[in-house]
């Protein structure tokens, strides 16, 4: 993590929700929404939040719910793309703008930016999995310089289930040195691109493992699929990471739901280097 | 030796009321827990200071099973916790690891612990279900009282401050005390044992054990065992609203029971019994062991007595042990 001294609200009273304001939404997919929230009064962001940390985005009297934040420095809201699962989810996409959420957090280690610097990216996203994935690639893209080639490899089941189609297909592609697939499962009328699985795909383009790191996140099928493919195209366990989920209420390691082995994965994690995994129990 | 009479201790106990919220050890229908003394009432209540373990553990007093969040609902004064046994002192030492140590301490936790005297009652006669001395808890001196009371038959309780806490808590009532030579009871020996040390370090090389697939069989996942132990300290958040205005809850949870760890798309890393019956054990002997230097049981034995299918973490433990040794 980055940011040490970032403000938030867990100093005092930890499970507390500031109340933000819903300033925009967007639909990404016909189960995808983005949603663009910032304090309710109009003066900023509750917090700030490094690429791949979490806040707990919660809807009175439904529920709380563990979200992946994108936001970068200079930005006067945060976006959170958000799939329609669940009873709380589905409630979140029935709200308008200006409607008022609870937001607690950040959570989580956040992706090891630094640990980066200097490498080939390699960002392979399934679905909704692209979320987490897109703080970092727009903090890869905010400091070029710093990171070598990068690769985006990205699927979904269908071309409707694509999302970020502007950033796949008109933004990131433009960027210096910079590589974007994207693949649908099934083949359609009017889909001229990729068809195929991910991971098969990712054996297809064969991203060099020299100097590398591949960040996964998906669907956990593909994530499966994704680490053989990988480890059989020379990644080590040091150059894989990815992002896990688990159910989590608390946030902050104590409410002891969301371990594996004994790592809380809203505390420890969510971010992984696929060698850390390799310790815990196979429950991720 | 100062001590307190027998014959007098509901006037006693009064007397704690009268400055603190005082929590005993009573009978109250079919349950045995530890109630305020200003809710005794006679005719249904039996005052119980020779009980070893009541069923529901103290923990209910530190962490309420059903608490607002984000409000002090905290009333004023001190707590005393009477007759609280030496395995329960040393849950509640567990339970200050988690909610006072480490990152993001709980600030009402914090503060109903420091306002909380504990007065421990020493165990002469342990019952056979106990093995509170293999987890590092010792029946006679437990380890963070403020004061202990020794039950010496005829003569009364012997009191004996172990605190600042607890001198305060004694010079408030010196009056009471009498001061009498009485030869002190035996240190007990208990029946139950388990070797503890160096399980954890096994448990790395066998959390796939086959014992996990034995034991978790007969298990019908009723948390009862979670329930009852005074450590055991997961808790949910659920959010209601009132009139305008929307709270937040917590409340116990069990991680016996299928929804704890069920994520959306009815994904599940633990659906099986077995995989949240080894959970529960892991957590308890190793993931706690390498979050906080020690295990998470004390060894006060409810769950084995009241666990309706017989499991006994004691045999889980020594199964794992001799798991270990060569045939």
């Amino acid at each position: 993590m980055t940011d040490k001294d970032h403000k938030c609200t867990c100093d005092e009273q930890p499970l507390v929700p500031t109340i933000v304001e819903v300033i925009d939404i967007i639909d990404r997919t016909p189960d995808i929404k983005s949603f663009f929230v910032r304090n309710a009064d109009g003066s900023g962001l509750p917090f700030q939040v490094a690429p791949g940390q979490c806040s707990m985005v919660s809807l009175l009297p439904v529920g709380e719910s563990m979200i992946s934040c994108t936001w970068q420095e200079g930005q006067e809201y945060q976006e959170y793309a958000i799939k329609r699962v669940g009873l709380m989810t589905d409630e979140l996409h029935r709200i308008e703008v200006g409607q008022k959420i609870g937001l607690r957090g950040p959570y989580g280690n956040g992706f090891p930016v630094d640990e980066c610097k200097g490498k080939d990216m390699v960002f392979i996203a399934g679905g909704i999995g692209l979320a987490p994935l897109r703080s970092f690639i727009k903090y890869c893209f905010k400091n070029r310089e710093d990171f070598g080639k990068i690769t985006i490899l990205y699927g979904s089941r269908s071309q409707a289930d694509l999302c970020f189609k502007e950033e796949l297909f008109d933004l990131w592609p433009k960027e210096p040195n910079t590589e974007v697939f994207v693949t649908i499962d099934n083949a359609e009328p009017e889909w001229d691109g990729h068809v195929g699985f991910v991971p098969a795909y990712l054996e297809e383009l064969n991203p060099s493992s020299n100097n590398a790191v591949a960040v996964v996140c998906g669907p956990p099928i593909m994530i499966k699929f994704v680490l053989q493919s990988l480890e059989k195209m020379g990644y080590s366990d040091d150059q894989v990471i990815t992002t896990l989920e688990m159910r989590m209420k608390c946030g902050i390691g104590k409410c002891g739901r969301c371990n594996i082995g004994n790592e809380f994965i809203c505390l420890d994690g969510p971010v992984y280097y696929l060698r850390q995994l390799r310790d815990l129990p196979a429950e991720w | 030796m100062k001590v307190l009479d027998k014959d007098k201790i509901e006037s006693f106990l009064n007397r704690l009321a009268e400055d603190a919220d005082v929590f005993v050890p009573m009978q109250r229908g079919p349950q045995t827990g530890f109630y305020s003394w200003g809710t005794y009432d006679e005719d249904h209540d039996d005052l119980m200071l020779d009980i070893l373990n009541v069923y529901i553990p103290p923990k209910n007093i530190m962490i309420p099973p059903h608490a607002r969040m984000g409000e002090n609902s905290n009333e004023p004064g001190d707590r005393i916790i009477f007759g609280i046994r030496s395995c329960d002192v040393r849950a509640i030492d567990l339970l200050d690891e988690v909610f006072l140590t480490q990152e993001n301490e709980g600030r009402y936790y914090k503060e109903q612990r420091n306002k909380t005297i504990l007065v421990a009652s020493a165990c002469y006669y342990p019952a056979p279900s106990c093995f509170c001395d293999s987890m590092g808890a010792n029946p006679v001196e437990p380890a963070s009282a403020d004061v202990v009371i020794h039950d010496v038959g005829r003569e009364g309780y012997v009191w004996e401050s172990r605190s600042p806490k607890g001198a305060a808590l004694t010079d408030t009532i010196a009056d009471w005390l009498g001061e009498k030579e009485i030869i002190m009871p035996q240190i007990p020996h208990l029946s139950r044992g388990v070797d503890f040390e160096g399980v954890f370090a096994r448990l790395l090389d066998y959390s796939d054990l086959p014992l996990w697939e034995n034991y978790s069989e007969p298990c019908q996942t009723c948390a009862v065992c979670i329930y009852t132990c005074p450590t055991c300290n997961c808790f949910d958040l659920q959010a209601q609203t009132w009139r305008d205005q929307g709270y937040n809850f917590n409340c116990y949870e069990t991680c016996m029971y299928r929804p704890q760890s069920l994520m959306k798309g009815l994904s599940n890393p633990r659906i099986a019994a077995r995989e949240r019956f080894r959970n529960r054990f892991l957590h308890k002997l190793q993931f706690f062991s390498e979050r906080y230097g020690q295990p998470l049981c004390t060894g006060c034995g409810r769950c084995t007595v009241l666990c309706p299918a017989g499991i006994d973490i004691v045999k889980v433990i020594t199964e794992i042990k001799e798991h270990q040794q060569p045939k």
